[in-house]
């Protein structure tokens, strides 16, 4: 027997990492019925800080001490860059609604400021390198570095626990020495941690009082005359800003997270934070489900989510495409061309594979394809390859949009919150929800 | 040790090159009680021999350009099936012909193979099939043949392994910047390791140059002129293994002819491309589509298949006018240098990896001439002991051995290949003995570590971790180390990232550049 299952909404998001999770949070605050499909997995993969535009242009050997002072070229070089697109003012309000999202839920992040702009900070990485962000959870702040990168007179201990993977304290203090007066490095042993622990199980473990006293004890007998302590990412999942506090208080020192490789805890707590913003406002989540077969009717969109015998039909004024470049599948590259997977839309690109890579991974230029993607007019619906949107209501955000090289300008979240927030905004303005 | 600080060593030969050849020969001389230094610029196998397709050959593919080079292959093949078991797996070989492949090659191929003693069955379409389902079902015609596949990289490990065992020297990343000449010969070598700065002045009573395609620019250090022509193939991995046995093209040699098995995975290659630089090497877009489209007429499922990884190797060749390289004889060259008046100086260059133990017998009678020594060669029937290090360039080692189950207190380095931190140690000691610093880049040369789908993303940064927290690395030569390991690894991944690689490679992007910015900490940019 054949159940019908249909789905109404205004808006309906495909993709639940940041962007996505931001256009959802969005909608719900403008008032919209809005579904978000998709897998918040992504999330695992982010440092947890969120980049506003920390490099350019992207051979520079500079580090941005102020994003926008990258801001002038970049909207002249790139007139199709979702920063070009909104403006500086527009991403600054897109930080700042998705900053106020993620303090309600238990999770706050600061920007900083300097004189009537906004300013970059320095972060040591589980590489032993620095990265440059711009809005930071609170649990890495007291960890920022002064962007000039001038030696501090700081002493730190970096901290590391014995079985941990992908994270060593030597490594992290060995790298950064020359930041500080001095650097020092301990690990811990913990009962009950064995060999290749995963950091969000020690996460996970570290919100037991048992555990945390244990650390928070053996540490203190290592802390000396260090000024700050640098831990893995790993204090705790739910109520990490606490915990960091309770240990700076208890240590004497200031206590800070290192972002590091994934999985990444601090990356998991912000889905953790927009599953809980999203779920009180009533945006209804489909978790792993494919969309797929969209069809516009002229008035509304109908949309396959899952697959037989648990196929669901959404029907939807209007669509957010927020599904990512190629590892989240939102782009898909065959041998000779690179395809959108949900609407085939068109994907600006190089004429050819052999244009796609340099022959050097870490060429400071960077890889063409990197700048492929989609292309959309000024409120971010895609274009046809004539230069009109395909749709009315429409819109693409986040990293599936073309020109941005995020990985290298460090630019990724500041593009996904403000072109998600843009789109959202003109859907409304434009009355996308009047259509029911 | 500190830069421009000189070291003298004595030794009755010194070895130039650490690939199959020189590494064999080394456990050549070794075995007859002479003692050996080897130096290598870059590290084991690090040309032609690490850059093959691991096929021990029948002598079949030869039979029809060159009959010694078949029987030759023939030969040898028995005798390292017997005596170094332990790198070889027995496959048995396909040769496959498909529509439009020349008939008379077809027809000429049994005989052929009978002539040069090399057995050779007729089978039946259904009956190859079977033993290769990815086989094309338009093949008409195949016939299996005695071919096998050899693990260059475990091959050169055990031999160095056996010759360092027996008082040989291995100097890693060491370049012969010069030689000091007399009348007749060489009389020291100035040797710099390119790692430390350190320079060492090897003394020997022969010199013998094993160094493949840079055959040419040792020679010329002592004043001494060969014709060399390159000639770049570029081969690829698949992300499985496609069949048990090898699978040939049943044509003249061209481009895409050759899959071999290389434990859980198959290579397909080659091409035939003439180069200037043996140095700069790397499968372009162009190779990697050539490969392919002409692989899949023999295994269709090479067209949709994931692939893992390129690389390119170089043929080093003595001068030919002929267009395709191909056709120069894979036969050996060996050169004595005392026509050209420098007594104690011996070139050995060219051929194939399955007749490494022949150029290396040959190349060390003649050096025992020289030596005046009355010492046989060991080689063709003393069996090749296991060095301890040594399997961990076998896919699923760890499983061997038993580790990285659950309960074992010994942590995941690299998931997709399973490399424990154990076998992370154990490698990183073996290289402190051979006076070298472990680096990713030496530890994914002994290791599977890197070779997985990931290409290393992950376990980079991991490997490097666990090397900081046992102090094999220090300060930031660690960043600089992780630099070159992803730029080298990405040589073998630009050409060919479509797919589920490209988005494989979108991570190691996001995660390398993305959070560590390793782009801009990359200290020889």
């Amino acid at each position: 027997m054949k159940i019908d299952k249909i789905m109404h909404c205004d808006l309906l998001v495909i993709g639940a990492g940041l962007a996505g999770m931001t256009a959802a949070a969005r909608a719900a605050h403008k008032g919209l019925d809005a579904i978000v499909a998709g897998n918040p997995s992504s999330f695992a993969f982010s440092s947890g800080l969120l980049d506003y535009l920390g490099v350019y242009p992207a051979e520079s050997s500079e580090l941005l001490k102020r994003p926008e002072l990258g801001m002038n070229a970049l909207t002249s070089d790139l007139p199709g860059h979702a920063y070009t697109l909104c403006g500086h003012n527009k991403v600054i309000e897109s930080f700042e609604f998705v900053k106020t999202l993620l303090d309600r839920a238990g999770l706050p992040y600061t920007m900083h400021r300097a004189g009537s702009g906004m300013e970059n900070k320095n972060f040591i990485t589980a590489m032993g390198t620095l990265k440059p962000s711009f809005m930071i959870p609170e649990t890495m702040t007291a960890g920022s570095l002064a962007v000039d990168q001038e030696k501090s007179n700081k002493r730190l201990l970096v901290a590391g626990i014995k079985g941990l993977s992908g994270f060593s304290a030597a490594q992290v203090a060995q790298g950064v020495r020359k930041y500080f007066a001095d650097t020092r490095h301990v690990d811990i042993s913990l009962p009950g941690v064995a060999t290749g622990i995963q950091p969000q199980i020690m996460a996970e473990l570290m919100e037991s009082v048992d555990i945390k006293s244990a650390f928070i004890e053996q540490l203190a007998v290592h802390i000396g005359d260090a000024d700050l302590c640098g831990l893995p990412g790993i204090c705790g999942i739910n109520n990490s800003p606490a915990i960091v506090d309770e240990m700076s208080t208890r240590l004497g020192v200031k206590v800070f997270e290192i972002p590091g490789s994934p999985p990444s805890v601090p990356g998991m707590r912000m889905a953790f934070a927009f599953e809980k913003v999203l779920g009180r406002s009533g945006v209804r989540m489909l978790s792993n489900v494919r969309i797929k077969d969209p069809v516009f009717d002229g008035k509304k969109f109908k949309l396959t989510a899952g697959s037989h015998p648990d196929e669901i039909t959404i029907r939807t004024n209007g669509v957010i495409l927020a599904t990512g470049r190629f590892f989240g599948n939102g782009l898909h590259a065959r041998r000779e061309r690179i395809v959108e997977t949900v609407f085939y839309l068109n994907v600006a690109q190089p004429t050819g594979r052999h244009l796609w890579h340099d022959t050097k991974f870490l060429n400071p230029n960077g890889h063409a394809i990197n700048l492929a993607g989609i292309e959309t007019d000024s409120v971010f619906r895609p274009l046809d390859p004539r230069g009109r949107p395909v749709y009315k209501s429409l819109y693409a955000v986040g990293s599936i949009l073309a020109h941005n090289d995020w990985a290298r300008l460090k630019s990724g979240a500041g593009a996904s919150l403000a072109s998600a927030i843009s789109a959202v905004d003109h859907f409304v303005e434009s009355g996308g929800s009047h259509g029911r | 040790m500190q830069p421009g600080t000189k070291k003298t060593i004595d030794t009755q030969v010194l070895i130039i090159g650490g690939g199959a050849t020189g590494t064999g020969l080394a456990r050549d001389l070794a075995l007859r009680g002479v003692n050996v230094v080897l130096v290598e610029k870059a590290d084991l196998n690090a040309g032609a021999s690490g850059a093959n397709h691991g096929l021990l050959h029948s002598g079949a593919r030869y039979v029809h350009s060159d009959q010694e080079a078949a029987k030759e292959c023939r030969e040898e093949g028995l005798i390292l099936k017997e005596v170094c078991p332990q790198c070889i797996e027995e496959t048995s070989g396909l040769f496959v012909a498909v529509p439009g492949d020349e008939e008379s090659y077809i027809a000429d191929f049994p005989g052929m193979c009978q002539k040069a003693n090399i057995p050779c069955r007729s089978l039946s379409i259904s009956e190859a099939l079977e033993k290769a389902p990815c086989l094309s079902k338009e093949a008409i015609a195949v016939y299996e043949v005695p071919d096998a596949s050899i693990d260059p990289f475990k091959l050169a490990i055990e031999n160095m392994s056996q010759a360092c065992g027996l008082g040989g020297t291995y100097f890693s990343h060491c370049r012969v910047a010069g030689f000091d000449m007399n009348k007749k010969g060489i009389t020291c070598a100035h040797v710099q390791n390119l790692r430390t700065g350190e320079e060492l002045q090897i003394h020997a009573d022969v010199y013998i140059s094993a160094s493949g395609a840079w055959a040419g620019g040792i020679a010329q250090l002592a004043g001494i002129k060969i014709p060399m022509v390159f000639s770049k193939g570029s081969l690829l991995i698949t992300g499985n293994r496609l069949a048990k046995p090898v699978i040939n093209r049943l044509r003249k040699a061209s481009d895409g002819d050759i899959l071999v098995p290389g434990g859980i995975v198959s290579i397909i290659g080659t091409t035939s491309i003439r180069i200037d630089d043996p140095d700069k090497i790397f499968p372009t877009v162009e190779e990697v589509d050539l490969i392919i489209n002409q692989g899949q007429q023999m295994v269709p499922d090479l067209g949709v298949r994931r692939y893992i990884r390129a690389y390119s190797g170089v043929r080093p060749l003595v001068s030919s006018d002929d267009g395709d390289d191909r056709n120069v004889t894979r036969g050996f060259v060996l050169l004595d240098h005392a026509k050209e008046g420098v007594d104690n100086f011996i070139t050995i260059t060219s051929g194939k990896l399955t007749t490494y133990r022949l150029m290396a017998e040959k190349t060390a009678d003649l050096a025992c001439e020289k030596l005046k020594l009355d010492a046989p060669c060991r080689t063709r029937d003393q069996a090749m002991p296991m060095a301890e290090t040594g399997d961990w360039t076998e896919p699923a080692a760890s499983l061997k051995r038993g580790l990285g189950l659950p309960g074992h207190d010994d942590k995941m380095i690299c998931e997709c290949e399973m490399v424990p931190a154990s076998a992370i140690d154990a490698i990183a000691a073996d290289i402190r003995r051979h006076r070298s610093r472990p680096d990713l880049l030496s530890i994914g040369l002994r290791s599977r570590m890197g070779k997985g789908p990931c290409q290393g993303s992950a376990c980079s940064a991991r490997a490097l971790s666990h090397l900081y927290d046992k102090g094999e690395v220090k300060g930031r030569e660690g960043i600089r180390d992780m630099a070159r390991f992803l730029n080298e690894r990405w040589k073998g991944e630009h050409a060919l990232l479509w797919g589920d690689s490209l988005a494989q490679s979108s991570l190691k992007e996001m995660i390398h550049c993305g959070v560590f910015c390793l782009e801009k900490s990359d200290e020889d940019r």
